[in-house]
């Protein structure tokens, strides 16, 4: 057993050590910030903060105030100036003073009608501001949870029968997480899978292979790369985790309406871990099997890509798992092995899976995985000193 | 008690016979020549020696039994193609090949670093092997063959891409390692180096055993009936006995008519007052032998 801890370490600082591998583990959450900085400069963009005025010829608005800003944002309300008639408000927006302005009309308690006058398209928020200070103005008065309860609407939480499971308008973890765990999932999988297809291919071409194999025998040598090649995914996992948790700690100082992070249960935790490691040491097992066997590594890249396209089948149906959770589609996508790292914990995050499938599913993906690691081994012994000739599956059976 | 017991064995990948009832044994204390043309089947030979293929009939033993993972320690080899991590650093990959071995890592980190010194290649260690030269690399490669003191070491091809101060290096420690009671099974097509060190060859053609036995023997057995001779003045144009004379930059062939004795010819050379630097009886070299065998073996085929 020595020589597979040999095998696991040269094979983890092989690639953590690389420049590469850094560079690959940095640049997911730099790629995240810039979408992130790209997406608030869009927002920023449309944004005026130009006040908008309004004529209140009919005192519908009684004594109006400002709403009071409660929360630190980066983009302040856009302030309600009071014009006593339509031409002084003319003069200020063409004067520049204003953005636009809001004319209520004679009925407008029974119908809503408000007109807009502008000379170009105002800033995203200036009708909401407006809206918001006009409600504001409205319920002004009345007992302040009432007026909390009409500004800020219902926190509707669904919950399941039994009452086990909820899920509340603020805990949109239930729906991240598992997407989330299920991209990071595939890109560990590609990423860490291509490393060691890879070197099990570098290795067969430039004849390292042999040297390993007088030393080193071929189950040790296939579980020393399997089980440093997971280590060096969930490496790459841990780091972009440890970037999630801390964006989401900064991002509510400079967003106030995020909320702050629920909870997220143990359980799913153990449920995502229970399916996505053994099917990475699955996946992975057969990339490095894929490795043994192709002649070259454009082929081996080629191959490769029949073991992730159905990992990414769940993501088309993403809504059917939502909407209907215990469907046969869901059901047969939580269970088929390939498909279960990411369809199980999405389904998990709105029904309750009965125990026994759960069960199935982990128990089948573990004997896969087992299995997998063993027949790679196989596949190994007979297709590594093969140089430019493929195994057949029939072959690996067969022969020892 | 031979190190490598070799009986019968074959083997065949798909329709090809690659092994055809190969046997050999290689002693303790041995270097031992394994030759043949290119596609002879030495290379699969050795991979059936050290169990990457299973023969499909015959058997081998290694150390008094099968290959065992403990035994894989005790061997050291050097492929063909030459098989070293390209991407790290020298120290670092040599160091790994050697606890793969079974050496602690202290210890191997100690002796590479006498090898590097001895094959001068210690200002290379920090260098990434892919920036080193191919006789860098050789060298290199030599280093894990030979770290972990092995009781059997087998070389594909040693001398290829070394200068002539390292082919002599690599031969020097060769010579120390049979000294060592290691036993040596060399491949090569560089027969001048055969002869210089191999104790005992088997040569392989079209994956038959086709020569086996002590180097001293297997050039007696295809000794003809020529002298070389070398002399002062020039050699008259016949000679009783001399079927033919042929001529070379330093010396003289002279063949001999069937069952002619060389004592005759020195005498009659002496009696005519012919001045004799060189006479000694003409054994093929082992390139001959290879040719002439690997050409009656096509020819007969």
């Amino acid at each position: 057993m020595n020589k597979f801890w040999l095998v696991f370490l040269h094979e983890y600082k092989r690639h953590v050590m690389r420049k590469r591998f850094v560079f690959a583990i940095l640049s997911m959450p730099l790629f995240v910030a810039f979408i992130v900085f790209v997406g608030f400069l869009s927002v920023w963009l449309q944004i005026d903060n130009k006040p908008v005025g309004y004529i209140d010829q009919y005192q519908i608005l009684e004594n109006p105030q400002q709403v009071p800003v409660e929360k630190k944002s980066i983009f302040s309300p856009v302030p309600s100036l009071p014009f006593a008639d339509e031409a002084s408000a003319k003069n200020a927006l063409n004067a520049g003073e204003i953005q636009a302005y809001f004319n209520f009309s004679e009925n407008y308690m029974s119908t809503g009608e408000v007109t807009m006058t502008s000379n170009e398209k105002p800033g995203a928020n200036a009708e909401d501001d407006f809206g918001d200070f006009v409600s504001y103005n409205l319920v002004k008065g009345m007992p302040e949870p009432i007026i909390e309860r009409l500004t800020d609407g219902s926190n509707i939480t669904v919950r399941s029968l039994d009452g086990s499971r909820e899920m509340g308008a603020d805990n949109w973890m239930v729906i991240l997480l598992p997407m989330l765990a299920g991209i990071l999932f595939i890109i560990a999988v590609n990423i860490s899978g291509g490393y060691l297809m890879q070197a099990v291919v570098e290795e067969k071409e430039n004849r390292t292979m042999e040297i390993l194999v007088t030393s080193v025998s071929p189950t040790q040598l296939m579980a020393g790369k399997v089980v440093g090649d997971l280590l060096v995914g969930l490496t790459q996992l841990v780091v972009w985790i440890l970037f999630l948790i801390i964006g989401l700690k900064v991002a509510p100082l400079f967003i106030p309406d995020m909320g702050s992070m629920p909870a997220i249960d143990g359980k799913y935790i153990l449920l995502i871990a229970g399916t996505m490691l053994p099917a990475f040491v699955m996946i992975a097992a057969a990339m490095g099997a894929i490795g043994a066997t192709a002649t070259e590594s454009q082929e081996a890249q080629q191959m490769a890509g029949f073991f992730t396209l159905p990992i990414v089948v769940p993501f088309w149906f993403v809504s059917q798992i939502m909407f209907n959770p215990n469907g046969a589609l869901s059901v047969g996508l939580s269970m088929f092995p390939l498909t279960a790292p990411i369809s199980l914990p999405l389904r998990a995050g709105f029904t309750n899976i009965p125990w026994w499938q759960t069960s199935i599913t982990i128990t089948v993906l573990v004997i896969l995985a087992i299995f997998s690691l063993w027949l790679s081994g196989k596949i190994f012994r007979i297709g590594m000193l093969r140089y430019g000739k493929k195994v057949s599956l029939k072959e690996a059976f067969r022969r020892s | 008690m031979s190190t490598i017991n070799v009986e019968q064995i074959s083997k065949s990948f798909g329709a090809q016979k690659a092994v055809d009832n190969v046997s050999f044994d290689v002693e303790p204390g041995e270097i031992f020549g394994l030759l043949g043309p290119n596609g002879a089947g030495k290379t699969t030979s050795i991979r059936i020696i050290l169990d990457i293929f299973k023969p499909d009939t015959g058997k081998v033993s290694i150390l008094g039994g099968q290959m065992t993972e403990e035994k894989k320690n005790k061997i050291g080899y050097l492929p063909e193609e030459r098989g070293l991590y390209q991407d790290i650093s020298l120290d670092r990959c040599l160091i790994y090949l050697a606890t793969l071995k079974g050496m602690d890592e202290h210890e191997a980190q100690k002796r590479i670093s006498e090898y590097l010194e001895k094959f001068d290649l210690a200002a290379s260690k920090k260098k990434k092997v892919k920036e080193l030269s191919k006789g860098m690399q050789q060298k290199a490669q030599l280093i894990t063959t030979l770290v972990h003191k092995p009781e059997i070491v087998i070389i594909d091809e040693p001398f290829s891409a070394l200068d002539p101060v390292n082919t002599q290096m690599v031969k020097d420690i060769l010579q120390e390692e049979r000294a060592r009671g290691t036993s040596i099974v060399m491949c090569t097509h560089q027969m001048h180096q055969v002869e210089a060190l191999a104790d005992r060859i088997a040569l392989i053609s079209q994956g038959k055993t086709v020569l086996y036995g002590t180097l001293a023997n297997v050039r007696q057995q295809f000794a003809k009936e020529a002298l070389i001779v070398r002399t002062s003045s020039a050699l008259p144009a016949e000679l009783p006995g001399v079927s033919e004379i042929e001529k070379t930059n330093s010396h003289n062939i002279l063949h001999l008519v069937e069952g002619q004795k060389p004592q005759d010819i020195l005498r009659e050379l002496l009696t005519r007052n012919i001045v004799v630097e060189q006479f000694e009886i003409a054994l093929p070299t082992l390139d001959e032998i290879f040719i002439e065998v690997v050409k009656n073996k096509g020819v007969s085929e």
